[in-house]
């Protein structure tokens, strides 16, 4: 019954943009109370879906067939959905926070008397439903649809303030650099139809059900030569392209700090809570896929490790708040990338709802304290807002904890769970997996370190400037859904406590394992974990690699917390970079990331100045050349043409004349 | 090999057992009797400026002679049971014949319904219309004709009233200069024609289709040199008609002179007139000569002229500065799409009623979206705004409908998908490819995509540019010229759902001829 | 060799008219006159450019009206000359109705040009004019 709604899930945020565009500068509010209606209803229809999914099971339909071949290449493109377990749950994550983030958007936009709401709220409404559309896509075209168009309403929206200098720069970076990755993707889509016929992600006639018999030599597809493995490992890392880029992994994160140009609300919801999670999500989606290539696995947990540990250090010395989230928020996505090679399915998802939450929870706080500083984010201008907004405070700590991976806080749970899968698999023989592992782990304490030097130095302490004296006051729709997800931050660690379970022997708490395996039978957690290539290893047995994992990585956070403390929790805090010398100057300049790549960008150059030259002087000189040539000769027929009705019969003979000696001639009539 | 089946059994169809058989041409007596009627009228009353009354008494006329033919078409006479054939075999109906009667008659329809406007404070209005009526009944009669004298004398019976409308325009020199010229040029075509009839009588001694094909089948041996030269002869006969290289000098300064609904009429239904017959006097009768010793390979000639004609056609038009004359020239690469039909044929092939076929529901197709494109002319014209691409800037804000129905035609020339256009020419091309002459349907691809450069050109005018002043002269809606143009655009656009249908009536009386 | 044949009968068809040509330039003697190199134009003299030279156009009514009827009895006269057998043969109904249907409408035809004008002779100017004079008078 639910299911016949869900194509509205989609539907309605797109009609909000609709509304928004069209109608929003009639409407009271720029068109967000539509917004807010429309996204109400998606999570009323989600939580439906979920509910239904629940207690009916999974659901596929196809809805639309847009192509469909013939003859040899049978391939049919459609539009369908998808809803199990995981899409069930990201559409309950990602209603909600849209609806959330819309609520804020009144006190963040409209209070402040933005203007052009009218485009924003349409931004935010096409964003929505196309990440809807994403998350019950039901084949990898379908996803890669959706998948550019949540790029192309990111590049709008990044870009909102379009007169002013760094938006519209920061956007085409977005853009650009997405879009580098998402080339990869393509290519990945269309190898994946050419090698299976079909993009399908569920079905005896899935993709990754195909390529699972393919490497167990059940079914024959076309790998072009190649060993099943090998080719499987090349597409699945030609998809992996469109992830890096659009999940801010390492070398294609450089967009994201710089998308922190776009309003507060926007990062809370598309950079940090729901698109940068679809590259994560389309892994998960297509986990079956990925669990044949051991190397792939090896790479994504690779990524992630070094993701995660190499943007929590360039989150250390960051000034702007929004700069440290957007650190974070990359250091975050790695440990979900690390998770997923891993061999940890659930642990990654776990941390992507926690995350959604705690994460878009960061943001709106900091969007609040933006509203009460008059948009200044520099955290040095800031401090002692503790008593001045105590809800933001106490919310925004709540994040904080769950960030850093504070028991018994939401990130604890969700980050623990994917460093122990990286443990046990690592000591199940997979030694790579323990240098992820180690970078994941050394990530820790300085997840936590920056977590609270932002704390402290926004909130403790003395006010620094008059601005922090006498901060602007939040309204209702500010704190509403700071209360949400506040709440939510703390407590949505509980629905998979399995140390607790693991450790206490207590069955059946481990909600989410038990959630992600009521799927489709291919798409089930325990499926991924039989067909994933590791094996496990523990240290002494199961509940003491447990203890052991969880403090370990609850000390290290909780030394990099009191570290914070120590140099920051002061009345007056000073910068102590100073004492990180040379690196100080590395880490500011975020490892020299970016002019590493303008430096590229520079060096290649020369090859595209030779492109240029191949384009413009080959490519435009022949279309350029066949036009001219076309008018050219076209102004010569037309001189044929002369007027003179002499001519025309003279012509007319002659054609004829020619055609007859012509032909006779060639076809021997005279012989 | 093809000869057309002689008897039709009376008894197979069930119209036949109602109606006698005569009656098989109706849409020619009633076209017939139309054009005498409005004679006789004016004879009666001369002098009386009856512009309403004769359009009314010809749109009548035509759209009785339509509704007989789909009548005809539906009920299957000449098609079930064999075709049926009068006067000695000198005619025939069949489905072919009927399909393309329904063409002519429902463009002279519209060229009529939007005539009574532009014609409204001209004399003669009934010379006007029973000369449009003698035309379009040439043109019938060019649709069942069997005999190659049938066919010569249908098609001057086409020709003559052509020369008239085109130069009807007596006051206006271009009009007058550009019937003249028409007039010279198909003296000099007619005369080849029949010289080409002389020639293949001499070689088989008969001038009915099907004994001229009986004659050919025992092979040409001997007098290959004078056959070949007669069949070549008759095919630039049919060029002429159908405004093909190198017999298409008369079109662009016809169509451009002529009055625009005169230009739709003959570029649309005069050319489907020429190509009716050329098909069925090549697939009835020249069939043989294909693998013939030694190979009178006219399929080749109308390659190369399809090649020839596909191209200059369209890279003239790419040249124009007027509409029209643009329009003229498309016309004629029209022309060339529509000679692959004869061109991607071959001795027994499987393929050929598919080609045919194609190329018969390309013309249908072209008939409407051709037809209202001049029409669309002809209102500007009526309006007194101008005739080149600057003259139409900005016409959309005075004439939105129209300017809709013009894009809509644009596109659907140009082949665009989303409009009937585009699947005629997407099932000629691929007819063409699966008989084996991809290099043909390349050629039309290639040449469809330079279309779209100057057909866009009017719509960009026509929409995107500013009004530069002109147009204040609009101050009147023509009634009936705003009727034909959205009634052609709307059937334009139907006949994209409608297309299948229309595909496999022509698909099943092409094949009919090679059976 | 048939083409032959046909080459030289096409090699006599131009030499003779040349030789004739030739053979008379050569004979006669030579006398210019202007009315000699004068275009011949059915008796009508020929002044100014030929642009600007007009025919009535009722000569061209007559002529089309003439060719009508031309046309007419080429048909009528052999139809004539086997009536009485036709009508033995096929009746008179076969025999006799397809020519009236004939005749019929070239008296359509006829008629029609007859009541727009085309057998009437346009005043010429001059005339009407003296006729208005004497009238004044």
């Amino acid at each position: 019954m639910a299911f016949e709604y869900v194509p509205a899930i989609v539907l309605l945020p797109f009609l909000s943009f609709v509304i928004a565009l069209f109608a929003g500068k009639y409407l009271p509010k720029g068109g967000a109370l539509a917004g807010i209606a429309a996204t109400a209803g998606s999570l009323l229809l989600s939580i439906w879906a979920f509910l239904t999914v629940r207690s009916q099971g999974a659901y596929q339909e196809t809805i639309y067939t847009w192509a469909s071949g013939f003859g040899e290449q049978p391939w049919e493109l459609t539009f369908g959905v998808l809803i199990d377990p995981l899409s069930a749950m990201m559409l309950v994550i990602v209603t909600l926070i849209a609806t959330l983030v819309h609520v804020f958007s009144l006190g963040y936009m409209n209070d402040e008397g933005e203007t052009g709401l009218p485009r924003y709220y349409a931004g935010l409404g096409l964003f929505t439903a196309s990440m809807l559309g994403f998350v019950v896509a039901d084949n990898l075209l379908m996803a890669f649809m959706f998948f550019e168009l949540v790029g192309l309403c990111s590049y709008l929206l990044i870009g909102f303030w379009f007169r002013e200098d760094g938006p519209p720069s920061a956007a085409k970076k977005a853009f650009l650099v997405t879009r580098f990755g998402d080339y990869f993707f393509l290519i990945g889509v269309v190898a994946v139809f050419s090698t299976f016929g079909t993009a399908a992600f569920v079905g005896a006639e899935s993709f990754p059900v195909l390529a699972e018999e393919a490497v167990a030599g059940d079914v024959t597809v076309n790998t072009f030569g190649f060993d099943p493995t090998t080719w499987f490992t090349i597409v699945g890392l030609l998809v992996l392209g469109g992830v890096v880029g659009k999940s801010a992994q390492f070398p294609l994160h450089t967009w994201l700090p710089d998308a922190m140009e776009g309003p507060t609300p926007v990062s809370a919801l598309i950079h940090a809570a729901t698109m940068v999670a679809a590259g994560v999500y389309l892994v998960a989606r297509m986990y079956g896929f990925y669990a044949v290539s051991p190397t792939a696995l090896a790479i994504i947990a690779f990524i992630g490790g070094f993701t995660a540990l190499f943007a929590a250090t360039m989150g250390v010395v960051k000034r702007e708040i929004k700069q440290v989230l957007a650190y974070s928020t990359i250091s975050q996505y790695g440990y979900m990338m690390l998770a997923l090679g891993a061999g940890g399915y659930v642990a990654a998802t776990f941390h992507l709802m926690t995350h959604a939450f705690f994460k878009a929870l960061l943001f709106l706080g900091a969007g609040s304290v933006i509203i009460a500083m008059h948009h200044n984010e520099n955290m040095w201008d800031m401090g002692g807002l503790k008593d001045k907004m105590p809800v933001t405070y106490w919310t925004f700590l709540a994040g904080s904890l769950a960030l850093a991976g504070i028991f018994p806080f939401s990130g604890f749970w969700s980050k623990d769970e994917v460093l122990y899968e990286a443990l046990i698999h690592g000591l199940g023989g997979s030694p790579l997996l323990l240098g992820a592992y180690a970078m994941g782990l050394l990530a820790v304490p300085v997840t936590a370190f920056y977590t609270f030097r932002m704390v402290y130095l926004t909130f403790h302490g003395e006010p620094r400037t008059d601005t922090a004296r006498n901060p602007e006051p939040v309204r209702w729709n500010v704190k509403f859904p700071l209360s949400v997800l506040g709440v939510l931050a703390v407590v949505a660690g509980l629905v998979n406590m399995v140390p607790v379970q693991k450790v206490l022997g207590l069955e059946g708490i481990d909600y989410l394992h038990q959630w992600l395996d009521q799927s489709f039978d291919p798409l089930t957690a325990h499926h991924y974990a039989e067909v994933s290539p590791y094996s496990s290893g523990y240290i002494g047995g199961e509940a003491t690699t447990v203890l052991v994992g969880a403090a370990v990585s609850l000390g290290l956070a909780l030394a990099g917390l009191l570290l914070a403390t120590y140099l920051y929790n002061v009345a007056e805090p000073t910068e102590h970079t100073a004492k990180l010398g040379a690196i100080k100057d590395v880490l500011y300049n975020n490892y020299y990331q970016d002019e590493f790549q303008v430096w590229i960008a520079n060096r290649t150059q020369s090859v595209a100045s030779v492109a240029d030259t191949f384009d413009q002087g080959v490519i435009d000189g022949v279309v350029n050349g066949v036009s001219s040539v076309s008018l050219f000769s076209g102004s010569r027929v037309r001189r044929i043409q002369t007027g003179v009705v002499t001519n025309y019969a003279a012509l007319l003979t002659l054609g004829l004349t020619a055609l007859l000696l012509a032909f006779g001639l060639l076809g021997g009539w005279f012989l | 090999m093809s000869a057309v089946s002689i008897v039709n059994a009376a008894a197979a169809a069930p119209l036949q057992v109602v109606l006698p058989e005569w009656t098989a041409i109706a849409p020619v007596l009633i076209l017939a009797l139309t054009g005498l009627l409005l004679l006789t009228i004016d004879a009666i009353w001369p002098g009386r400026n009856g512009n309403t009354t004769f359009a009314f008494v010809s749109a009548l006329g035509s759209l009785a002679a339509l509704t007989v033919t789909v009548w005809y078409l539906v009920a299957g006479t000449g098609q079930v049971g064999g075709s049926i054939t009068l006067f000695s075999e000198a005619i025939v109906v069949d489905g072919m014949a009927l399909f393309f009667t329904a063409i002519f008659t429902s463009v002279a329809a519209l060229v009529v319904v939007a005539s009574h406007d532009y014609l409204a404070g001209h004399e003669n209005a009934a010379s006007y219309y029973s000369l449009l009526m003698f035309a379009t009944l040439g043109m019938a009669l060019m649709a069942v004709s069997n005999s190659l004298a049938t066919v010569f004398v249908s098609l001057e019976m086409a020709s003559l009233p052509s020369y008239a409308l085109v130069g009807f325009l007596k006051k206006n020199r271009g009009s007058v200069e550009s019937s003249l010229k028409y007039f010279l040029i198909g003296a000099l075509s007619s005369a080849v024609f029949a010289f080409g009839i002389s020639l293949v009588y001499a070689v088989t001694g008969s001038l009915l289709l099907s004994e001229v094909a009986a004659g050919f089948d025992d092979g040409v041996a001997g007098f290959a040199g004078v056959a070949g030269i007669g069949v070549l002869m008759i095919a630039g006969g049919f060029a002429y008609k159908t405004a093909s290289v190198p017999f298409h000098f008369w079109a662009p300064e016809a169509y451009e002179g002529a009055p625009a609904p005169i230009s739709a009429f003959l570029s649309s239904a005069s050319k489907a007139a020429g190509f009716v017959v050329a098909f069925r006097v090549f697939s009835t009768s020249f069939m043989p000569l294909l693998d013939a010793t030694p190979a009178i390979d006219w399929a080749l000639a109308f390659a190369v002229l399809a090649v020839v004609t596909m191209v200059l056609g369209n890279f003239a038009a790419a040249t124009q500065e007027n509409v029209k004359r643009m329009l003229a020239y498309s016309s004629i690469g029209h022309a060339g799409y529509a000679l692959i039909g004869l061109a991607a044929l071959t001795a027994g092939g499987p393929h050929n009623g598919d080609v045919m076929g194609a190329a018969m529901a390309h013309l249908l197709i072209y008939g409407f979206m051709n037809t209202g494109a001049f029409l669309f002319i002809a209102m500007v014209e009526y309006w007194g705004v101008g005739r080149t691409f600057e003259d139409y800037a900005g016409l959309s804000t005075k004439a939105p409908f129209a300017s809709l129905a013009m894009a809509v035609f644009m596109f659907s020339l140009a082949g665009l998908p989303v409009f009937g256009g585009f699947f005629s020419k997407y099932a000629l091309f691929a007819s063409a490819v699966s008989a084996g002459f991809w290099w043909l349907a390349a050629v039309g691809a290639i040449t469809s995509a330079l279309s779209l450069y100057y057909y866009s050109r009017v719509v960009k005018a026509l929409w995107i540019e500013q009004p530069n002043g002109n147009l204040d002269a609009i101050d009147s809606k023509p009634t009936g010229l705003y009727a034909a143009v959205i009634f052609a655009a709307v059937a334009t656009v139907l006949l994209l759902p409608g297309f299948p249908i229309a595909l496999e009536t022509a698909e099943a009386a092409a094949s009919a001829l090679f059976a | 060799m048939s083409w032959i044949a046909i080459g030289a009968l096409a090699l006599i068809g131009v030499g003779i008219p040349i030789a004739m040509m030739v053979v008379s330039a050569l004979l006669r003697p030579s006398v210019p006159e202007q009315g000699k190199s004068a275009t011949y134009e059915s008796g009508e003299i020929p002044t100014g450019t030929a642009r600007s030279f007009k025919f009535n156009i009722q000569y061209y009514m007559v002529a089309l009206l003439f060719v009508v009827f031309d046309i007419e009895t080429v048909l009528v006269f052999p139809w004539a000359v086997i009536y009485n057998d036709a009508v033995s043969t096929v009746g008179l109904t076969r025999a006799l109705g397809p020519m009236l249907l004939f005749i019929g409408i070239l008296v359509i035809g006829l008629v029609w040009a007859w009541r727009n004008g085309a057998v009437e002779w346009i005043k010429s100017p001059r005339a009407t004019r003296r006729k208005t004079q004497k009238q004044d008078a």
